[in-house]
């Protein structure tokens, strides 16, 4: 199976500021990848990095094969609905469907009207005067009428109300299932990704902290609650995410591949919510030491 | 792609084209009586015989002329500031450059297209203003026979083309440093005002090595003295020399001696016997309508005599090849600027 998207060591920096280091992906085609992580994560920059609007700093990115925008056929294969569904407020959604079609050599002009018609949009409303809502289907719209391989959509929900929300998503669904088109959709809600991905990346403090398909990521990681000494004696395969301790009970979150059969542990499943924050919290905690023992050397 | 530049750039467009067309309606309806009017005033014998034309030249002609003039010397500057700057800078400040360089377009294509037509646009507006009013005007011009002044030459012919290149590509490379409208539209204003200042004041009169003539006094202009502290200094005004840029005209006698005023108080005593030269200013009238003539004339009489007038100057028929040059100055200028925009936005922004 070709890969949607692969990364290599791929990097960006921004004076010395990392926004993204060392991310090594490979994401097969066809799914519905989730991209989530805490704001300021790298989400952005790394679907910038994916349609081409930055270049690498260091390390290399290959989108559907080709690195991204080296050429009008790459980029009509990606369709991107950039954080914030940017529109031209000046213009009519007739004069967006035009710029698509005048842009894009893969244009689907039928698709694209019935979407809007569907929508209940007039193509005579200029974008500046459309909802949140309405402004995001229509960047979806133009997004899909192009026909891509892979649609790539930073953030389109987060400042839509939960109705725009779910019609949003709905809508996207829909589309999946009808052109069978690669989804890569980053949001810092875990709830919006739920429902619609099946292929899960969790970037925090600019790195990758796991990746893979969700079913068996829930499968490998485990909740173990037990005593504190119990932690020591967990064997080598099993590896401890993160974990809380009070004096007498702690709770860890492990991955481990093979089934933990230790009597002195109490075995939970885990939800994805709580696979997303055990490695957000994991990041966190490694930020925190890192920035401690700055501290500590000056 | 060039559709989709057009369809963004249409209503900055029609806007500069209904000014383009209001001023065509004005120069139509008085450009035929202005041209009466001064092939009349062309043909006459005495000056006396036309006394009725002034009035309507003063009034009328002359204020719509100023009025024509500056609004092409300002013309380049506001397609600068409203086509140029925000051309690049709008996109990326609203965002929406991520909406456009995500479609099917490769971003190199999408700039080029965008400064070729806007740019274009920009030369071709300018020309127009340009060739308008050097059509309306060209009586005013022919009779005043200056071509080379900034009046003149600023606003007609192919320079202004050259500078509306210049004061686009400006205001691009402004927006896209800027990346917002508002201060790249300042910042366009007074780079543009300072580049043409400067190269007005100090390059212009340079393009061409000079030529120089030496006048005999008489023939040179007007004359007038100046009492100072230091004593009574000798004034010349610019020599004329019809349609030519005449600049630094230095009085000069044998072996480089210059009019001092132990000179004037040798040669000169009568004048200062008079009471030297007295006026509302310190200076004498030009042209000796002082107050003490015949000593005036006798004055001048005998520098003359020992004096001639250096004029520099630049002849009226390097006119055109001053125009080329300039105009091609300012569009290398703006080509360089757009090619820097080019580099700057696949290069380094986002």
């Amino acid at each position: 199976m070709s890969t949607a998207l692969s990364a290599t060591d791929l990097g960006k920096q921004y004076g010395r500021k990392w926004a993204l280091s060392n991310c090594s992906l490979d994401i097969p085609e066809g799914r519905v990848v989730g991209l989530v992580g805490p704001n300021g994560a790298g989400k952005t920059t790394l679907l910038h990095l994916a349609v081409g609007l930055l270049s690498p700093s260091v390390g290399s990115i290959t989108v559907l094969g080709q690195r991204p925008a080296s050429s009008a056929e790459q980029l009509g294969q990606i369709g991107f609905v950039a954080q914030d569904t940017p529109v031209y407020a000046g213009l009519s959604i007739a004069a967006h469907l035009q710029m698509g079609a005048a842009l894009n050599s893969t244009w689907d002009a039928q698709v694209a009207e019935r979407r809007i018609y569907d929508l209940g949009l007039d193509p005579n409303q200029r974008a500046g005067r459309l909802s949140g809502g309405q402004r995001a289907q229509l960047a979806l719209t133009l997004a899909i009428a192009k026909r891509p391989a892979l649609l790539l959509l930073d953030e389109p929900v987060a400042s839509l109300d939960p109705l725009a929300r779910r019609e949003f998503l709905a809508t996207l669904m829909e589309v999946v299932s009808e052109h069978k088109v690669s989804v890569i959709l980053s949001s810092h809600l875990v709830a919006d990704l739920e429902r619609v991905c099946d292929y899960l990346v969790v970037l925090a403090a600019s790195r990758v902290q796991v990746n893979g398909e969700i079913d068996e990521l829930l499968s490998t990681h485990h909740r173990l609650i037990g005593t504190p000494r119990d932690l020591e004696n967990l064997p080598d395969t099993v590896q401890v995410i993160e974990s809380s301790s009070t004096d007498r009970q702690t709770t860890a979150t492990v991955r481990s591949a093979d089934p933990i059969m230790d009597p002195a542990w109490s075995i939970e499943s885990v939800t994805m919510e709580d696979l997303v924050l055990a490695y957000m919290g994991q990041a966190e905690e490694q930020r925190r030491d890192l920035v401690r023992s700055r501290g500590g050397a000056k | 792609m060039i559709r989709f530049a057009w369809r963004q750039f249409r209503f900055q467009a029609f806007v500069v084209l209904g000014l383009l067309v209001a001023v065509a309606v004005v120069f139509l309806l008085t450009g035929p009586h202005i041209a009466h009017e001064f092939a009349e005033l062309k043909g006459c014998k005495a000056k006396s015989d036309c006394n009725y034309l002034d009035n309507s030249i003063q009034n009328g002609d002359q204020r719509l002329y100023n009025f024509g003039t500056a609004l092409s010397v300002v013309f380049p500057a506001l397609l600068g500031i409203f086509w140029g700057a925000p051309l690049i800078a709008r996109e990326l400040e609203s965002g929406t450059y991520r909406l456009a360089w995500s479609q099917g377009v490769t971003r190199s294509r999408w700039i080029v297209t965008k400064l070729a037509v806007v740019g274009f646009a920009s030369m071709i507006a300018a020309g127009l203003m340009s060739w308008m009013l050097t059509w309306w005007a060209s009586p005013i011009d022919t009779l005043n026979a200056n071509r080379f002044s900034t009046q003149v030459y600023d606003t007609h012919y192919i320079a202004p083309i050259g500078y509306a290149a210049f004061a686009f590509a400006v205001g691009v490379a402004a927006g896209v440093l800027w990346r917002r409208t508002l201060p790249a539209m300042a910042t366009m204003l007074v780079v543009y005002a300072a580049a043409r200042v400067i190269f007005t004041e100090n390059v212009r009169s340079h393009l061409l090595t000079p030529l120089k003539v030496s006048v005999k006094l008489s023939k040179a202009g007007a004359y007038g003295f100046e009492q100072t502290p230091h004593g009574l200094q000798f004034l010349t005004k610019v020599g004329s020399l019809p349609n030519a840029l005449v600049f630094n005209p230095v009085v000069v006698g044998k072996h480089g001696a210059t009019v001092t005023s132990q000179w004037l108080a040798t040669h000169c005593a009568n004048l200062i016997q008079h009471g030297g030269p007295v006026s509302r200013r310190t200076s004498v009238g030009f042209k000796g309508n002082g107050p003490a003539p015949k000593a005036f004339n006798e004055c001048i009489a005998k520098i003359s005599a020992n004096f001639h007038q250096v004029l520099t100057y630049q002849p009226a028929d390097r006119f055109w090849p001053f125009q080329w040059l300039e105009g091609g100055i300012f569009l290398a200028a703006g080509i360089a600027l757009c090619a820097l925009s080019y580099w700057w936005l696949r290069k380094r922004v986002v």
